[in-house]
């Protein structure tokens, strides 16, 4: 049940077709593991605490670095030295107090993917490397879980919502690591593709509209085009071959 | 058969700033080849030392996924090819 405050706050996507105050009550329901805030959780995490989803667990370990600052929009000038978690809850808790944050400074790992993530709803994937990108993939299947995929790099992104059991994988578009460093990226680019992710958790959260399920979004904005791939289950895929 | 492969930007700067390369070939695999073959320096970001598809490259048919082993796939006259670079910054 919503509270009169919850119905004014909400009030203009309430009104939306599909949407309405039995949607936004699913949001109130809903769990969210946000992985990273960096670029994309900035973004991700933002819009879905002003959406109202009821909690959001966010894990990173890194501290705030000047050179983050061009695009990690929750961190502040006097967050640099600080873990990115506690800078990201203060912001959006202030935001949105009535999203309960649980904040997690530590670094994810195959030893405690499981415990992470127990009691959430669903994955987003917002990290900066391939590894873990992987281990959330392996974990969104193995646990069931929906798993909304995004990455950047300078003026490009890309998006691509995961269903266990019924759609493409990230290991199913995706082979093997390589090695990463620092990558090239302008602001805007996680801006874009962290709202798709956002606009992807709350449609599926609601049950509203079409997914990018087996459909790889690409964002070019120097030419500012998207491009929308399909993509098809791989049945020899190393995480979900032998799923549903 | 008359193939056009729509280049990554990334790649395109190796292919003489074309964006577009029309090809010949019976399947995809043999498309990427001749693709190789007229721009040689392009060679490594399509194939690995063994000759498998490269690990960041993403190749879709008509817009939709060609995975490493489906190379033999057989192409068509106007068909297009697409290739994307992997990315993974967050």
């Amino acid at each position: 049940m919503l509270n009169q405050k919850e119905l004014e706050r909400y009030s203009r996507q309430i009104m939306i077709n599909g949407f309405g105050e039995k949607g936004q009550d699913k949001l109130k329901k809903a769990k969210v593991f946000i992985a990273g805030v960096g670029g994309l959780g900035s973004v991700t995490a933002t819009y879905l605490v002003a959406a109202g989803v009821g909690v959001i667990r966010i894990v990173d370990q890194d501290v705030v670095e000047l050179s983050n600052l061009n695009r990690q929009i929750l961190h502040h000038d006097d967050d640099i030295g600080k873990n990115k978690v506690y800078s990201a809850a203060k912001r959006l808790n202030g935001l949105n107090p009535e999203v309960k944050i649980e904040a997690i400074a530590g670094k994810i790992t195959e030893a405690n993917i499981s415990k992470l993530v127990a009691g959430c709803d669903l994955i987003v994937d917002a990290m900066d490397n391939l590894p873990i990108r992987y281990l959330l993939n392996k974990t969104a299947i193995e646990e069931k879980l929906p798993f909304f995929h995004g990455a950047v790099n300078g003026f490009e992104g890309r998006a691509m919502t995961i269903i266990p059991g019924q759609t493409a994988c990230l290991m199913c578009v995706y082979r093997g690591a390589v090695v990463e460093g620092s990558f090239p990226v302008v602001g805007v680019t996680p801006g874009v593709i962290g709202c798709i992710q956002a606009a992807e958790v709350i449609k599926h959260i609601v049950g509203t509209g079409q997914l990018l399920a087996n459909r790889l979004l690409i964002y070019d904005g120097l030419s500012m085009k998207f491009t929308q791939f399909k993509v098809k289950r791989d049945p020899n895929c190393q995480h979900c071959g032998s799923e549903g | 058969m008359s193939v056009k492969i729509k280049l990554h930007r990334s790649l395109a700067k190796l292919a003489d700033g074309q964006a577009v390369v029309e090809v010949n070939g019976n399947t995809v695999g043999q498309c990427l080849e001749q693709l190789a073959t007229r721009f040689p320096k392009i060679k490594k970001r399509l194939f690995e030392k063994d000759g498998a598809l490269s690990r960041v490259l993403e190749v879709y048919l008509n817009g939709e996924s060609i995975y490493p082993g489906e190379l033999a796939t057989a192409v068509k006259d106007s068909d297009e090819l697409d290739t994307a670079v992997r990315i993974s910054g967050g």
